[in-house]
């Protein structure tokens, strides 16, 4: 496999670092549907600055360059000063959404065209007549069978027909132009030859064509599923190589001579070569930095256990940490066609940080349904013409007036004043759109779509906790993005959360967990095996290959072999269950010990979540290894204030507060003006420039040395 | 909270919750069974129910044969159990085929939901278990004695105590006891999760009871089906459709009195059940007419019994849509998903927008042999046909109807099975043309690799009564079974010899209306896609 094939441009950089010629801060970049978001950190571990910029929709990589220019002139710096940038864009995202990516062709084991017409011969809903499905990435005019099969074990039942190969490929580039091509065998995840020699007979012929071959993208039994990433990732090649090239150009231009490095869907680094390799990987890259920043926060406070919580303009994100990891997942689905439906998208396989998102950001539109209903998104408002009271054509109460409504934002601190809000506007639109009808006040109505969005998201996290066997009632939450924290609170409460951190920073905590990934590369291979037949000398030979594989590419970017860290899981089950478990492998076992801990490791997980035990036989479905690299240095994400300041009381506002009977005149702090040690009770507002913590009746929070705000839910009831 | 009226916010938010236990349950289901019924195609449903034995809640994925039949089974649960003779801790289970699902292969657990010593509503998980004696999973049955262990109504766990002895009656019954039990204890975590769950929700939301909610929730949904009831016009609907019944056919036919807000189900005049095991026991037919309805009305709530209030369901005793024992009915399915179509083509003059015109449905095989190296082989294959067009949309190809069981991608089934999948492909020209085509079938070629004979099981349907075009729309192609080109009959069993290839070609969906108002750009793309063969449609 080629994995390593071009990140020696990238050893150079680090060379570069090293020798001093470039500079020392490190600068995370993280595009999201609104805003392009950035964090400037530096060697001492300390915040230099943070900036947002409009993002650009037709050319995300202006945003990026306009922005990286405006945070170093702001602080009288230059691109020479920075010796790292860490990169996470939703381009892929929405060129799957958008259509927009190459002209994808693909090759498939003859007798398995139409599959992805055939589909998953599901209905996502049981009584919608009216379903809509994603269309196929490739359309069936560009798919081309080629002779060839193996077996479920990878033995060849019938040899590749090189011919057949080139007479597919010849008719693609001249009548279909494609640019891209996607190879699909069936059983190529136990056998990879025939997929490789296509790869190579394409490359004879078309040396321009961008190829990706199933086994190579994700090794994954289950051929839909597989062969979709696979052509996935080849529409994606194209464009994130002409992106790519745009955004190095023009950093060059700048005078950036550090690395550059891309986040993907796992959290992990990656080189911009295999960023082009494998684009299907960048699908979320940016939610996921903001969980590293959650698991890196909960490591610094000793909370092993985590809910990270991001809520933003358009979605919620929940996503949990365990003993400090991020837990991670191989399913991700993308591109929803029919009502933001689960089943109307396109189901990739790929690592990813294990999230669940749903239709619940401040720009989430309130509606009625049949049975006249109140609810709260999924269709949002985006960024045009964004909620009513932006006053920029909006004429559908959102969230986002609600919480205005509410008392809860300032009309004139939001952004830190920079824009201005239209409180009686917001107050109209709820009050005609969904308050006459229901025969409720503004203010009543406005604290049921808080109320509605809070039990949604609270309802898809304990949904997610519960399918993992997490028990989110010990655990902490980690609230950030620009409405995480007026939320945060209250739904702690209805999970029975105990503790609530609002990290400082918490508007941009995606760029700045940019800055907190290390380099890594997961591969995952299937190995189905009975447990009770499977040797020690098998088990230990398979695991290092695949730990060979996951390394290879760090090494090759010039980490030194010893500081290589290795997370190994066996995913297993009872055998005839069609789900499995992931075994974590204790670092500290031996390649003997392992195959002998699995039984113990596996009924210990088990019962963990399923409260169950049956004594059954044991099978191995597949493993999985995470190669990484050494975590880069910590940094603080708060500023320390301005000297000469005695209170961070900015004064009082009317808030509704139910659990005090309606609207009571609430103190609101001011963020940066906050000291290590200072506590607060609640009800009250702390704002700062790009969010407002929100605390109940009956909740307390005091700052830690670091500018955290720790909240403590529900102490006081 | 009691002490005030729950506002709408109130019970939007309660009612969610409610929805979102069940579904909890039914993600601890699929992720712990043995049955590839269950995790593949969600041959599964978890439910709730007030003190009144109401179904208030149910699990979001689940299949149709579930919507009715369970508020069947807990009221048989608590004719023979009375709530109060019931005990924390006990859990009630049955597979009665009569009184439940309509066959045994289906178990129902059930728990009393117990709050500061007194009942606060019900608990129930059914699953599909992987075996339960007999015949195995198909018609083959002449008598319901043939078709395995049949369980009274009976407490698995009494006050928190296993019976033992039923424990090991089922084990000594069965093909896979590890795995029937395995299954059937994954249905007693379940019902204990959903349990654990409403008790933490009503204490946090400081109810004391479920029955306003219960009250609002059944009522809002029962004005709203009302409603969409009332909009129809004021008629007698009928319909009829023939089935094929292994080596006879029979006439399905409903009778639907439409008056106000409410309508009466007739199915009278419908055939008698046959010697093989496709009858139908009422709670099916009860539950397929139910979901028929549910979809033609109000699509978009969730389920509850507040949906069926307005509604009632006749079938004659002893007609193959009420069979009784010893009447056999493994694969009720397979006349059963008639009742679907038969409903809706009912009120294809008054609705047709609300409609779709009938599907392909759902092919089930079942396997057994040996594999190459001897051990024994059983799988259950599932093809779909397409799904049938609507008055403004193309059927989906290869879209299950009636039902809705997922396909097991052919990188699993040819190792669990033995057998080479050769193919799997559109077939051209098998859905029905119309203004709006219906969707295609498929044809797949498996080819038995074991070098041992191998046994098939057939229930399939629509081999001589193909789905009907709607409002002038085409009928979608029969679906045709052969071995090695030779065509074979679709019921029944057959041997497969080592060598031999199996090739099912699959139902096609029927079309919406008249063809020729079909645009050339539309066929030219169908043509593309696949669907079509040639510009003759």
């Amino acid at each position: 496999m080629l994995r390593t094939c071009a990140v020696s441009r990238h050893s150079h950089q680090v060379r570069q670092v090293a020798d001093g010629t470039a500079g020392t801060l490190r600068l995370g970049i993280d595009i999201g549907g609104t805003f392009t978001d950035f964090a400037l950190v530096n060697r001492d571990g300390a915040r230099v600055a943070v900036h947002k910029q409009l993002t650009t929709p037709h050319d995300p990589a202006e945003a990026v360059l306009e922005g990286t220019r405006a945070i170093l002139a702001a602080a009288d710096l230059s691109l020479v000063d920075v010796a790292e940038i860490v990169h996470g864009t939703t381009l892929v995202t929405n060129a799957l959404i958008e259509r927009r990516g190459g002209r994808t062709g693909m090759l498939v084991t003859r007798g398995f065209r139409d599959l992805f017409d055939i589909g998953k011969e599901q209905r996502y809903d049981l009584f919608d007549l009216r379903l809509q499905y994603a269309e196929p990435i490739v359309p069936r005019r560009m798919r081309e069978e080629v002779s060839e099969r193996l077996r479920h074990d990878g033995s060849v039942m019938e040899p590749l027909d090189e011919q057949s190969v080139r007479d597919a490929v010849t008719r693609l580039v001249e009548i279909e132009k494609v640019d891209a091509l996607a190879v699909c065998y069936l059983h190529a995840y136990a056998n990879d030859a025939h997929e490789i020699r296509t790869r190579e007979i394409v490359r004879a012929l078309h040396p321009e064509l961008y190829v990706s071959t199933s086994a190579d993208i994700f090794p994954f039994m289950r051929e839909y599923d597989r062969w979709m990433t696979t052509c996935a990732n080849a529409y994606a090649q194209p464009l994130v190589d002409s992106y790519l090239s745009r955004l190095d150009d023009g950093l060059k231009d700048l005078g950036f001579s550090g690395s550059f490095w891309v986040i993907g869907s796992s959290g992990g680094l990656m080189p911009p070569e295999v960023a082009r390799r494998y684009p299907v990987r960048l699908l979320e890259s940016g939610p996921a930095a903001g969980v590293l920043m959650s698991a890196r926060f909960g490591r610094e406070l000793k909370q092993e256990n985590i809910l990270s919580f991001d809520l933003g303009g358009t979605t919620a994100k929940g996503a949990l940490v365990r003993h400090g990891e991020p837990l991670r997942k191989y399913t991700f689905e993308a591109a929803h066609v029919y009502e933001y439906r689960s089943g109307s998208g396109l189901e990739l396989q790929i690592p990813v940080i294990d999230m669940t998102e749903i239709g619940a950001g401040g720009g989430s539109l309130v509606w009625l349904d049949e049975l006249g209903r109140m609810r709260v998104g999924p269709k949002s408002a985006g960024a045009e013409p964004g909620p009513v009271c932006y006053a920029r054509g909006g004429t559908n109460a959102t969230l986002t007036d609600a919480n205005l409504v509410l008392g809860y934002l300032d009309a004139d601190f939001f952004l830190g004043g920079r824009m201005k809000l239209d409180a009686a506007a917001a107050a109209t639109a709820i009050r005609t759109g969904i308050g006459t009808t229901l025969g409720l006040e503004a203010a009543r109505a406005a604290w049921g779509i808080h109320d509605i969005a809070n039990e949604n998201i609270a309802r898809a996290f304990r949904m997610h906790a519960t399918e993992r066997g997490f028990d989110y009632r010990s655990c902490g939450m980690i609230a950030f993005g620009g409405g995480g924290p007026i939320h945060a609170a209250r739904i702690a409460r209805k999970l029975k959360i105990p503790l609530v951190i609002f990290p400082a920073g918490a508007g941009v905590m995606s760029a700045f967990g940019m800055l907190s990934g290390a380099q890594s590369f997961e591969v995952m291979r299937a190995f189905p095996r009975a447990l009770d037949g499977l040797s020690e000398q098998e088990f230990s030979r398979a695991l290092e290959a695949v730990e060979e594989e996951a390394s290879s590419f760090l090494l090759a970017s010039g980490v030194p072999s010893a500081a290589v860290r290795k997370n190994r899981r066996v995913d297993m089950r009872y055998r005839g269950q069609g789900y499995e478990i992931e075994v974590p492998l204790p670092d500290d076992l031996t390649s003997a010990e392992r195959l002998k801990a699995l039984p113990g490791l596996f009924a210990e997980r088990y019962r963990q979540v399923f409260r169950a035990e049956l004594g059954e036989a044991l099978e191995v479905v597949s493993l999985k290894i995470a190669a990484m690299g050494p975590a880069p240095q910590s940094f603080t994400t708060g500023m320390k204030p301005a000297a000469g300041v005695d209170t961070a009381l900015k004064g009082h506002r009317p808030a509704y507060f139910p659990s005090r009977r309606g609207l009571v005149d609430c103190p609101v702090y001011a963020r940066e003006r906050l000291v290590p040690g200072a506590t607060i009770e609640g009800p009250a507002l702390i704002e700062e420039a790009e969010s407002t913590c929100l605390l109940d009746s009956g909740d307390r929070a005091r700052v830690d040395e670091h500018y955290n705000l720790i909240g403590e839910i529900g102490v006081g009831s | 909270m009691n002490a005030r009226q729950l506002d709408p916010v109130d019970i939007a938010i309660a009612w969610d919750r409610l929805i979102s236990i069940t579904d909890e349950g039914a993600a601890a289901l699929v992720r712990t069974s043995f049955s590839t019924l269950v995790r593949e195609g969600y041959d599964l449903s978890v439910m709730l129910f007030d003190l009144k034995a109401r179904m208030i809640a149910q699990s979001a994925k689940c299949i149709p044969v579930f919507i009715g039949t369970a508020p069947v089974t807990i009221a048989h649960m608590l004719a023979k159990y009375p709530p109060e003779t019931l005990s924390p801790g006990d859990i009630i289970v049955s597979n009665d085929p009569v009184i439940g699902t309509g066959h045994m292969f289906d178990i129902a657990v059930m728990m009393p939901i117990f709050r500061q010593g007194r009942i606060v509503a019900y608990a129930m998980s059914i699953t599909h278990l992987p075996d339960i004696g007999g015949m195995g999973f198909s018609a083959a049955a002449t008598e319901i004695y043939h078709e395995g262990l049949r369980l009274p109504i009976w407490k698995l766990f009494a006050a928190g105590r296993r019976d033992e002895n039923l424990v090991e009656l089922i084990r000594m019954n069965v093909r896979v006891p590890e795995q029937v039990l395995g299954d059937v204890m994954a249905n007693v975590s379940c019902v204990e999760v959903v349990s654990r769950q409403l008790l933490e929700f009503m204490d946090e939301a400081g109810f004391a009871s479920l029955r306003p909610l219960a009250d609002a929730i059944i009522g809002q949904t029962e004005s709203a089906v009302r409603a969409a009831i009332a909009a129809i016009p004021d008629a007698t609907y009928e319909n009829e459709v023939d089935v094929e019944a292994f080596d006879e056919s029979r006439r399905l036919v409903c009778r639907i009195e439409k008056r106000n807000d409410t309508l009466a189900i007739d199915f009278s005049g419908t055939g008698p059940c046959v010697k093989a095991g496709i009858n139908v026991p009422l709670p099916y037919t009860k539950s397929m007419a139910l979901y028929a309805l549910k979809c033609v009305t109000t699509p978009k709530l969730p389920n509850n019994d507040g949906a069926t209030a307005p509604i009632s369901v006749h079938a004659p005793e002893g007609c193959i849509l009420n069979a009784v024992p010893p009447a056999p009915s493994a694969g009720r399915h397979a006349i059963g998903h008639f009742v679907f179509p038969l409903i809706l083509g009912a009120f294809e003059r008054v609705i047709p927008e609300r409609l779709a015109a009938p599907s392909g449905f759902i092919n089930i095989l079942t396997m057994q042999g040996r594999h190459a190296d001897g051990r024994p082989m059983a799988a259950t294959y599932f093809a779909a046909g397409g799904f049938g067009a609507l008055c403004d949309l193309d059927g989906k190809a290869t879209t299950p109807g009636s039902s809705n069981m997922g396909s097991t991608p052919v990188e699993i089934f040819e190792p669990l099975s033995g057998l080479v999948v050769e193919r799997k492909a559109l077939r051209p020209d098998s859905g029905g043309a119309g203004e709006f085509r219906g969707g295609p079938g498929q044809e797949v070629v498996l080819r038995n690799d074991t070098g041992n004979a191998m046994a098939v099981f057939s229930m399939a349907n629509r081999t001589q009564f193909p789905a009907r075009g709607m409002a002038g729309g085409q009928p979608g192609a029969l679906r045709e079974h052969l071995v090695n080109d030779r065509p074979i009959p679709t019921q029944g069993r057959y041997e497969l010899a080592p060598g031999d290839r199996l090739i099912l070609r699959e139902a096609g969906g029927g079309g919406f209306g008249p063809p020729e108002r079909r645009s050339k750009d539309k066929v030219r793309d169908d043509i593309a896609r696949g669907f079509v063969a040639s510009e003759r449609a």
